[in-house]
């Protein structure tokens, strides 16, 4: 390509970033040829083969030890002797030979042996079903070798000034990342709301999805200009256009919380899925957190955190915001959120399936317990630790609008009030086990997420029972579109724009009215500066976000006056397609 | 010859110790085999093939019976008792004298909550 060419996608990260271009090709195809007849193979040869493969196999594993333990330690090298271990082993070795001798090609005897193996390590305990992944892993490693795919790069160690290319990215790829080195990402596939959307986003990394095929076109070397606002990529944009792009800054932070034109306070949070992502969030201007995702403590390792590792997580953030609220969603794995050691039960449609608060009261009842005596612990902290007290949840007696500070704990995916019964009673037994032994610990605000038509419905009933509602608009959008979020085909179902989605929005905090919980958003939705207006004018409390557009947010509140925010949601409401809500909202169609 | 030694790091015969398990045996000219001490002879397996010694699944705190027969029997049966003894496993694990070194570390003692309800 010659001269400026700009691509569009989905700006999903609104930051601009240029550098170089590298495609990632992550999970090569691996399929095997057909097995030939055992007559045509010559066992020779192909003994050779699975010699040269895993010596190449073994260098690679060498190569990725000695890199992971200069960045982080010989602790998480080690897996990589393991891998060895697994290439050298007789059991394994020596049934590959076998097969080869029978006249099996190297490449099916590999895959039939390691099959065998991971099969064995599947289904076992968490431990167990880690050494299946090192298996796939060398696996995938000899099979690369021997049918000469390429390498996957390794995206911690990408250099400086990197814009990764790719046709799509895993949560996982996102979560490697080094927001210092990669200036700015482009796939080919993927919707806003994915998760390694989000990811990307709350690393702060300038993101353009869904560019489609054209993306193809840009070369390993190229310079590239990611527009994650304007949902662009620029491929040799020049100098002019670099310049200009960069300049263009971000909106003023404004550390202050802030209020509509006419005086209403609109709480401006952030959602953070790691510690890390705490003080950028502050640094944002963030008015304390809205969604802190506690799944993180329980990723990437081989045993769930104690009730120390959590309250002290907790209690970093609640210091991190002294003045400000810190709201911990409970422990919400399943749907597309897998915990190897956690065994959660296979479904054939897991979003529908055992997710959220489900499985907190049913099979992860222990797990439960720990999270929420670490919870009560480090709500006692965020009150000065006047221990013991607080309601059993019915309403927010104690809990002031203005009082802002100190901990808030909500459930995921509740369908049910007698869920919400359950979670409270599991409550208060933890906070008579905890006052029976003395520990200081206090009830923190308690609440529901509402991403489930049934929790808008509800609205009502859950208000009443608690002490807020959060709105989590993806999922919402998703279960009321039956559209699911990792779907490109149904993309276009998944928009909280749908009017069916903005009327379950406005029914959950209409339901809510009357009752003295307040409303929060914590979904993509809340961190859009042009639907601000429209989430003010739904009533909504607070907006929470991905820290990167928090600035953008806030200066956009303090324009809006709320009597015209409503009529706007009002007319809104009246609209039956989404091309109606679009232009309503003087949206481009 | 046999040896019957307690698993002492936290980790069990799992990761690290295990691979520095498998390392170590192929370092001597030994028939090295490994199984819990309460299974006797029917729960044994070799001690080179780290697929069979992680299939174990031989936690922290859990006895096994190393049986090693061959020319250096012996001096490979106290290599694997100095390695399953040594609570935690330093450095890269190499041409080591036995892990005397370690001194730094020793306090991951919560991890052994493994598995959940």
């Amino acid at each position: 390509m010659t001269g400026p060419t700009t691509l569009t996608g989905i700006g999903s990260t609104p930051r601009t970033g240029v550098g170089t271009a590298r495609w990632y090709r992550g999970g090569a195809d691996l399929t095997l040829p057909d097995r030939p007849d055992p007559s045509t193979v010559d066992p020779a040869i192909e003994r050779e083969r699975f010699e040269a493969a895993r010596e190449e196999a073994r260098e690679a594993i060498r190569l990725a030890r000695d890199r992971a333990e200069a960045r982080v330690g010989g602790e998480e090298a080690a897996v990589f002797d393991a891998h060895e271990a697994f290439l050298d082993d007789p059991g394994i070795v020596d049934d590959v030979e076998d097969a080869i001798a029978d006249g099996t090609p190297a490449e099916h005897a590999v895959r039939d042996r390691f099959e065998a193996a991971i099969g064995q390590f599947e289904g076992m305990d968490g431990r167990m079903a880690e050494r299946a992944d090192d298996l796939r892993d060398v696996r995938d490693r000899l099979l690369r070798a021997l049918l000469d795919a390429p390498t996957p790069t390794d995206l911690s160690t990408l250099p400086a000034g990197t814009v990764l290319l790719a046709e799509r990215l895993t949560p996982s790829d996102t979560a490697e990342l080094d927001p210092a080195a990669v200036a700015g990402i482009a796939t080919v596939a993927g919707g806003r709301t994915s998760h390694a959307a989000i990811i990307a986003r709350s690393l702060s990394i300038p993101a353009v999805v869904g560019v489609v095929d054209a993306l193809a076109e840009v070369a390993d070397g190229t310079e590239v200009l990611v527009d994650g606002e304007a949902g662009e990529v620029v491929v040799e944009p020049g100098e002019k256009r670099r310049a200009a792009a960069l300049r263009k800054d971000d909106a003023p932070v404004v550390p202050e919380p802030v209020s509509t034109a006419d005086g209403r306070a609109i709480e401006v949070a952030a959602n953070v899925g790691s510690g890390a992502e705490v003080p950028p969030a502050s640094d944002r201007g963030a008015d304390g957190i809205g969604l802190f995702r506690s799944e993180f403590l329980f990723l990437d390792r081989e045993s769930p955190p104690d009730e120390e590792e959590q309250y002290e997580a907790v209690v970093a953030a609640l210091e991190a915001f002294p003045d400000d609220r810190i709201v911990v969603r409970t422990l919400d794995v399943g749907g597309d959120k897998q915990v190897p050691y956690l065994d959660l039960p296979e479904e054939p449609n897991p979003f529908l399936g055992r997710r959220g608060i489900r499985l907190s009261l049913e099979e992860h009842a222990d797990l439960f317990e720990t999270q929420l005596r670490a919870l009560l612990r480090a709500a006692a902290h965020g009150r000065d630790g006047n221990g013991g007290g607080g309601s059993e949840g019915d309403g927010a007696s104690d809990d002031d609008r203005d009082d802002r500070g100190g901990l808030a704990v909500m459930f995921p995916m509740v369908s049910r009030v007698e869920e919400v019964e359950a979670a409270l009673d599991r409550v208060e037994s933890v906070a008579a086990d905890l006052a029976a032994e003395g520990v200081d610990h206090a009830v923190p605000e308690l609440g529901a997420m509402v991403e489930t038509p049934a929790a808008s419905y509800l609205a009502d009933a859950l208000a009443a029972r608690l002490d807020f509602l959060s709105v989590g608009t993806n999922d919402l959008a998703g279960y009321v579109m039956a559209a699911d979020r990792e779907s490109d085909a149904v993309a276009d179902y998944h928009d909280p724009l749908h009017p069916a989605v903005l009327r379950a929005i406005d029914r959950t905090t209409a339901g809510a009215e009357g009752t003295d919980a307040w409303v929060g958003m914590c979904g993509e939705m809340a961190g859009d500066p042009e639907l601000t207006e429209l989430s003010v004018g739904f009533g909504l409390d607070e907006l929470s976000m991905s820290a990167v557009t928090i600035p953008a947010v806030k200066e956009r509140v303090r324009e809006v006056d709320s009597a015209e925010a409503r009529e706007l949601a009002e007319a809104v409401l009246r609209c039956e397609t989404r091309a109606e809500v679009r232009d309503v909202l003087g949206l481009d169609e | 010859m046999e040896r019957i030694v307690e698993v002492v790091p936290e980790a069990g015969l799992h990761a690290r110790p295990a691979s520095k398990l498998v390392k170590t045996v192929n370092r001597f000219d030994a028939d090295v085999s490994v199984g819990r001490a309460a299974d006797g002879d029917d729960g044994s397996v070799r001690a080179d093939s780290m697929l069979a010694v992680t299939g174990l699944n031989v936690g922290h705190g859990e006895s096994v019976r190393i049986v090693a027969d061959g020319p250096d029997a012996e001096a490979a049966l106290d290599a694997i008792e100095d390695l399953l003894t040594s609570p935690v496993e330093d450095g890269n694990g190499g041409e080591e004298n036995g892990g005397g070194e370690n001194g730094n570390g020793s306090e991951h003692a919560e991890d052994d909550a493994e598995g959940d309800p």
